[in-house]
């Protein structure tokens, strides 16, 4: 073996601690050393992945106390997939951001990276602890990195988007230990596998408002209608990178948690419905909003908020084959997404604003940072032969397996109109005059090679889908056998 | 053997794509090697016997080719290859060269890829490649980016997704996306779904094929569109749309009983599509829009033809296909070298060019004489086997609403020739020279084939009748036609070949009979030298008709113009926008609305939550 | 080889007949029309005397090669139409290309010298001309739509679209087909006044407005050919009037009485009335007589 889960949570939070400390050494430490600890996660990560994808999942516990008593790790290919994704956004923004506020003093960018690992190990906290308690402290450290880069910008703007951020951040805190509240009164443990057996003792109606606290908690950071009132200003108002971590990072393992908890811990039936419904109403509701948006980073925010929910629909489903989908879906979402927010920073990077309007012509002055937003932009809609394709295609398949025209014919009318808002930008930037306002910045080195590595992935899988499909089935099939996951679990004990 | 084409379409359109950044003649060489070394492996080494398999992605997808997509690839390869020859002459000096030829190339492949697909997905995938590299050949010019091209693109993918829709169901029913599979379970499916994947279907093809209440893209698109490309987009693209309703109405629909009013619907659909794209053709002013118009009104024609579906009127649907291609193909091309040489397109502007551009006009005349059905042109044999299919098939009103859309469209086909080439020869346009050899030639080229066809159809009606039989018709050879007589199923028959002699001898006879001891005495005199109303007009009066053309008809037909369907579309459009715009203030921007909606949200959860879970 | 020359010699002949009666007709009607408006009018033969004149004459202008060639087209249409509709019933000398074509082609070939000759009236550049054409194509729309209808009634009736056929039916039950299909007959007589462009639909040449519209910048053996050719046209409409609906004719006295006959409508129903604007006359020709078609349609579906 190569290496434990611990690892992830370990190195990059004492990374973090270190940051500031090596930069007493050598200023250029702060920025070196989040991308070796990132590479080797990812190095680790890949390894692991595949050491499960054939030995089956690796339950590590913490502190040698045993479930459902201890802390555990569980990196089964469900979640050591998602690890896997986080940890490669992570880095892909790392190098995007190296050079990032290079002309500026130190104290930013050691800020910066810092926030950021926080953000990264909280993340991959969420998704590889196997105790709903721990999980509360890492969606924690989630949000709280999040607040502070959403304000990095000092600005009036910012500080009252991240102010809005943390507002809802602590609503969702409240609820969350609630939640927790509750089903530790009810079944005395912590440990989510020890849960899921026992959930059949627990009365209905805690079940119910237990669950119902969950996901008022996770949705806010998951980006679910109503709750995802800070999301676009977040978005907005945070720098680009940034941008790209949420929704490649942060609200992936939200929706992991999400995830968990229907699939795993909880035992209601009219769960996969409500996520098929909040789901629906988030996708309409936040492509509706988008297609109206004046700034390019808040439609793309709105357009990510939709894609996540039209993950939530495919979770909904309860089939093997609509996991795969949604898995393939927040794969195509992390890289598609990220490219966009990575180019469309640039396009926008010296307006004020960042109107959509400041798009117009750019094409001729930044040619190779267009074209990878065209491609982002074509891939995201779905249209073949690119990767966005490929997981809307398996989306379709799973709900018509499921019998749900209905919802197939509603998704479909919603890429409609993400359809519409996209090529507009797209026509903007290639067929428009330039305003003579915004002077056009050129995209540093790091930022190109990491758009051009997320256009080739998008051709890659667009041309070539089974070299993650593999992947992509074991992990909806771990995800799906919630009995194995108990078992892997609690077998330790024995 | 058939995927190799394709990987050869694909690598010839991104080396033509760089190669522009090494030289420009190479570019072009580049261009015409990958669209002819394709074309002609195709039509050397593809044959129906070898299938191509591939899983990708966990779906079974395959390639091969059948007597039927084989007779529109003709048309496709065909016509691409001309108007390839065309282009390189007319993008000379033009700027994104290699934008234009690299969509050009994979459009071609796509629809070739259409063409061999044995399996839906591998079908929808080439559908939307096309359907995206025509959309950004419709915006090529930069024109009306966000209505015209934006409309292309919604009406494709609004087509395109019921198309998928319709894949993704078929799969939850066969298990399979094979299409053979889709044909053998078909007539087994419950009756809704019966219903169902052909409306979900032909809506897709539908909007490619323009048909009616689908076609408020076209004309825009169609003339926003670089005229090199715009031959094969009204020419070959739509045919897509074609060949899918080809295999919806028969290979699907004539299983089950419902076939019936499927069949009916769409063939007065295409016919209403037919009237409203002439009467909207003879109201341009823009010969681009007049022929978009006319392109929707022509592949109405050919959708009566397969709706209706018997072997006669499939043959006549195909035929018409085959010359729609031909001299429509053409008419584009020769608008694309008046505007190259004029600089405009508009009838109000240009005139008298027949002096200055005779090879443009002989091949206009020769494809407009075929658009008009007259004989002895191809487009008459097209549509005297529509005719007679629909008599035989006791549709007498539709038959007239052909008859109607037909007739009135002489007036634009009179229009486009007048228009461009006849009246006064203004100073403005005295120096207007031929179009360069290379584009004139693939001109003249395709409209010899529209001549040729209309006398010996055969040529044609051969691959048709193969393509009919791979169907499950039955042999119309020596039944409906021979290489150059048609029947009709009532016995009744045209013989095209002395037809065609005595129409020659006529007029030669009369060619000599006026030109013999006459023409040489008589000079030629400039079109200022007219007897106006017994005058002499001097050189400063402006003799030129071109404004409202065609008044008299079109206040005739007034009411009928006053409705349009795009009106309402925009009108729907226009009112989603503003609901959009409301449902975007629901993100206020105020934290503390944010955090009384996730009150609401909870205290909602909580009601119901004995519904809900 | 004989029976080519023989071929040959039958269409030379039929022309020739198309011709001689079409002009008398046309100088029977200046002459009627001049009595039916108090005048002496012309002699009968007057239009032979015009057209030999023309004939005779060289001109000294053209404008170009598609007007050089406007009348060949509009001869072929002619003499195509002529060849095509059977003259005489069973006549051996004047089979022609009698089964060659059928109703379909018939209408179609008959659009092809107009749109020649417009084509060649363009290009001399008179307004007039143009204007005509756009009016003359204007109204081909309007009267196109009861006859058609009239035929398709026809055709739809008796299954057939060869012309040949429908004379046969007629011979075999003994009945005009204007008496067993009447409504058809009613329609097909009101488009025949829109063919012959007597008033008042005669705005195409529109004497006073337009100046003989597409034929003013003819002159010399052009406007023989074109005078020449619209004689053997009408003489071919009538013919087809003859066969579709009297049951054709046995000989030639026969045929030439039951032309006139019908010659006469249009033309005595024009001497009484004014000119219609174009829209007007194309709104007639939707109005009544494409109810009629519509009642023959319904005839032939029933009955």
């Amino acid at each position: 073996m190569v290496g434990t889960p611990v690892l992830f949570i370990v190195i990059p939070l004492l990374a973090a601690f270190l940051i500031p400390l090596l930069g007493m050494l050598w200023k250029e430490l702060v920025r070196i050393v989040p991308g070796l600890v990132l590479a080797y996660m990812l190095v680790l990560s890949v390894n692991l992945l595949n050491h499960v994808l054939i030995y089956g999942p690796i339950v590590e516990v913490i502190a040698g106390w045993r479930p459902p008593l201890g802390i555990n790790l569980v990196f089964s290919a469900f979640s050591g997939f998602l690890v896997t994704l986080v940890v490669f956004m992570g880095l892909l923004i790392w190098v995007y951001s190296y050079r990032f506020k290079r002309n500026v003093d130190f104290e930013p960018a050691k800020k910066y990276f810092l926030l950021l690992m926080m953000l990264i190990t909280g993340s991959v906290g969420i998704i590889l602890t196997g105790d709903i308690f721990n999980m509360f402290v890492f969606i924690e450290i989630t949000g709280i990195s999040g607040y502070a880069l959403t304000a990095f910008y000092t600005g009036r703007d910012s500080a009252e988007a991240s102010f809005k951020y943390l507002m809802l951040g602590s609503i969702a805190s409240t609820f969350l230990l609630l939640a927790i509240m509750i089903i530790y009164s009810q079944v005395g443990t912590l440990n989510m596998a020890d849960i899921a057996s026992k959930m059949h003792t627990i009365k209905p109606v805690y079940k119910i408002i237990s669950f119902i606290f969950f996901i008022t908690a996770i949705g806010i950071e998951a980006e679910i209608f109503p709750l995802n009132g800070w999301a676009p200003d977040a978005y907005t108002e945070a720098p680009g990178p940034v941008g790209a971590a949420f929704a490649g990072i942060v609200v992936k393992a939200s929706v992991y948690a999400i995830v968990r908890y229907v699939y795993t811990i909880f035992d209601l039936s009219g769960a996969y419905d409500f996520l098929i419904l909040i789901g629906l109403i988030t996708l309409i509701m936040a492509e509706t909003a988008a297609i109206r948006q004046e700034r390019l980073k808040r439609m793309l925010a709105y357009s990510s908020i939709g894609q996540m929910g039209l993950v939530m629909v495919a979770f909904g489903m309860g089939t093997e084959e609509g996991v795969f989908a949604a898995l393939f879906m927040i794969l195509n979402h992390a890289i598609i997404k990220s490219l966009l927010f990575f180019s469309g920073s640039y396009l926008v990077y010296n307006s004020k604003h960042k109107y959509i309007k400041e798009v117009n012509g750019m094409s001729k002055y930044l040619p190779i940072t267009s074209l990878l937003f065209a491609l982002g932009a074509f891939a995201i809609v779905g249209l073949p032969p690119f990767a966005g394709f490929w997981s809307k295609l398996s989306m379709l398949t799973a709900a018509a397996d499921s019998n749900m025209l209905f919802i197939i014919a509603l998704v479909l009318i919603v890429s409609v109109v993400e359809l519409v808002y996209y090529l507009r930008v797209v026509n903007r930037i290639y067929f428009f005059n330039k305003e003579e306002k915004t002077e056009p910045k050129k995209p540093t080195f790091n930022a190109l090679i990491v758009m051009i590595t997320l256009g080739a992935l998008i051709l890659v899988i667009g041309f070539y889908p089974d070299a993650i499909t593999g992947i992509l089935h074991k992990a909806s099939a771990d995800l799906m056998d919630k009995g194995q996951y108990i078992h892997d679990v609690l077998s330790l004990n024995k | 053997m058939n995927y190799i084409i394709l990987v050869v379409f694909l690598g010839g359109a991104l080396l033509t794509f760089f190669a522009g950044k090494i030289n420009n003649v190479l570019q072009d060489i580049l261009f015409l090697a990958s669209i002819l070394v394709p074309a002609s492996l195709f039509f050397a080494y593809v044959h129906a016997g070898n299938i191509f398999n591939l899983t990708l992605g966990g779906i079974h997808l395959s390639l091969g080719i059948n007597a039927m997509s084989w007779l529109f690839a003709l048309i496709v390869l065909g016509l691409g290859s001309m108007a390839a020859f065309y282009s390189v002459s007319f993008m000379k000096g033009k700027e994104r060269r290699g934008y234009f030829y690299f969509n050009f190339i994979l459009t071609i492949m796509a629809m070739t890829g259409i063409l061999m697909s044995r399996d839906l997905v591998s079908f929808f995938i080439f559908w939307e490649i096309m359907t995206w590299s025509s959309y950004l050949m419709t915006v090529y010019n930069g024109k009306d980016v966000q209505t015209v091209g934006i409309k292309y693109f919604v009406f494709s993918a609004i087509g395109a997704y019921a198309m998928l829709m319709a894949i993704v169901v078929i799969h939850s029913i066969n298990g399979s996306f094979m299409i053979e599979d889709l044909v053998r379970s078909f007539p087994e499916m419950p009756v809704n779904m019966q219903i169902l994947i052909p409306v979900l279907l032909l809506t897709g093809f539908g909007v490619k094929a323009a048909i009616m209440p689908l076609h408020v893209w076209a004309p825009g698109a169609y003339s926003n569109a670089p005229m090199a490309y715009t031959s094969i987009f009204s020419g070959a693209l739509s045919k897509m749309g074609i060949y899918g309703m080809v295999i919806v109405m028969v290979s699907l629909l004539s299983y089950v009983p419902e076939g019936y009013w499927f069949r009916e619907v769409i063939a007065w659909m295409g016919g209403i599509t037919a009237v409203i794209g002439t009467l909207w053709a003879i109201k341009q002013d823009d010969a681009k829009k007049l022929l978009a118009y006319s392109s929707i009104a022509q592949l109405g024609y050919i959708i009566v033809g397969i709706g209706i579906g018997t072997p006669l009127a499939m043959m006549a649907g195909l035929f018409l296909a085959v010359v729609h291609a031909l001299f429509k193909g053409t008419l584009f091309l020769a608008v694309g070298a008046i505007e190259r040489q004029t600089g405009t397109s508009n009838f109000r502007e240009v005139t008298g060019l027949i002096r200055k551009m005779p090879w443009t006009f002989v091949a206009s005349l020769i494809s407009i004489i075929s658009l008009a059905g007259i004989p002895p042109m191809g487009g008459f044999v097209g549509k005297w086997m529509l005719y007679e299919s629909l008599l035989t098939s006791n549709h007498y009103l539709l038959v007239i609403v052909i008859f109607f859309s037909s007739t009135a469209a002489f007036l634009y086909c009179y229009k486009f020739l007048f228009g461009f080439f006849l009246g006064q020869e203004e100073k403005e346009w005295a120096n207007v020279k031929e179009a360069p050899v290379l584009m004139v030639v693939p001109m003249l080229i395709l409209s010899f084939f529209s001549f040729l066809l209309g006398t010996y159809p055969g040529i044609i009606l051969k691959p048709i009748d193969a393509g009919m039989q791979y169907l499950g018709y039955g042999i119309t050879q020596n039944h409906l036609w021979q290489t150059s007589v048609i029947f009709n199923t009532w016995g009744n028959q045209v013989v095209l070949q002395p037809l065609l002699y005595s129409i020659i001898a006529i007029f030669l006879f009369f060619l000599i009979f006026l030109t013999i001891k006459s023409f040489k005495q008589t000079r030629y005199v400039t079109t200022k030298d007219i007897s106006s109303s017994g005058e002499v007009p001097k050189e400063h009066e402006n003799l030129t008709f071109s404004v409202d053309f065609m008044q008299p008809f079109m206040r005739a037909v007034e009411p009928v113009m006053r409705r349009q369907i795009d009106k309402y579309y925009t009108g729907l459009a226009n009112g989603l926008e503003a609901l959009f715009d409301f449902m975007r203030k629901i993100y206020t921007g105020n934290g503390q609305t944010y955090a009384i909606y996730v009150i609401v949200f909870v205290v909602i959860l909580l009601l119901f939550k004995d519904i809900l879970f | 080889m004989n029976e080519l020359w023989f071929d040959i010699m039958g269409a030379i002949v039929t022309v020739i007949v198309a011709f001689v009666v079409g002009i008398t007709y046309m100088g029977l009607s200046r002459k009627i029309t001049a009595r039916v408006q108090n005048r002496k009018g012309p002699p009968f033969y007057q239009n032979f005397i015009d057209a030999l004149k023309l004939a005779s004459k060289t001109s000294a202008i053209h404008h170009g090669f598609m007007q050089h060639v406007g009348p060949a087209f509009m001869m072929i249409t002619s003499i195509m139409s002529v060849l095509i509709i059977p003259v005489l019933r069973g006549n051996a000398w004047f089979v022609n290309l009698n089964f060659h074509g059928d109703l379909i082609f018939i209408l179609y070939i008959m659009v092809f010298g107009p749109l020649g000759m417009a084509l060649g009236a363009g290009q001399t550049g008179n307004p007039n001309s143009a204007i005509g054409v756009t009016r003359g194509l204007s109204q081909m729309v309007g009267f196109e739509i009861p006859w058609v209808m009239a035929l398709v009634a026809l055709m739809m009736q008796y299954h057939t679209t060869s012309i040949v056929d429908l004379m046969n039916v007629q011979i075999q039950s003994g009945m005009w087909l204007m008496f067993s299909s009447p409504f058809a007959f009613i329609a097909a007589v009101m488009a025949m006044l829109g063919m012959f462009r007597y008033s008042p639909f005669d705005i195409v040449g529109a004497p006073q407005e337009l100046a003989s519209g597409p034929m003013s910048e003819n002159g010399g053996k052009y406007l023989f050919t074109l005078m020449s050719s619209g004689s053997i046209f009408a003489f071919a409409k009538l013919t087809l009037y003859v066969d579709l609906f009297m049951g054709g004719a046995g000989n030639l006295v026969e045929l030439v009485i039951k032309t006139f006959a019908l010659y006469l409508i249009p033309m005595l129903y024009g001497v009484t009335s004014p000119r219609y604007r174009t829209e007007q006359s194309i709104r007639w020709f939707w109005g009544w007589p494409t109810f009629f078609g519509f009642l023959a349609i319904i005839y032939a579906v029933v009955f």
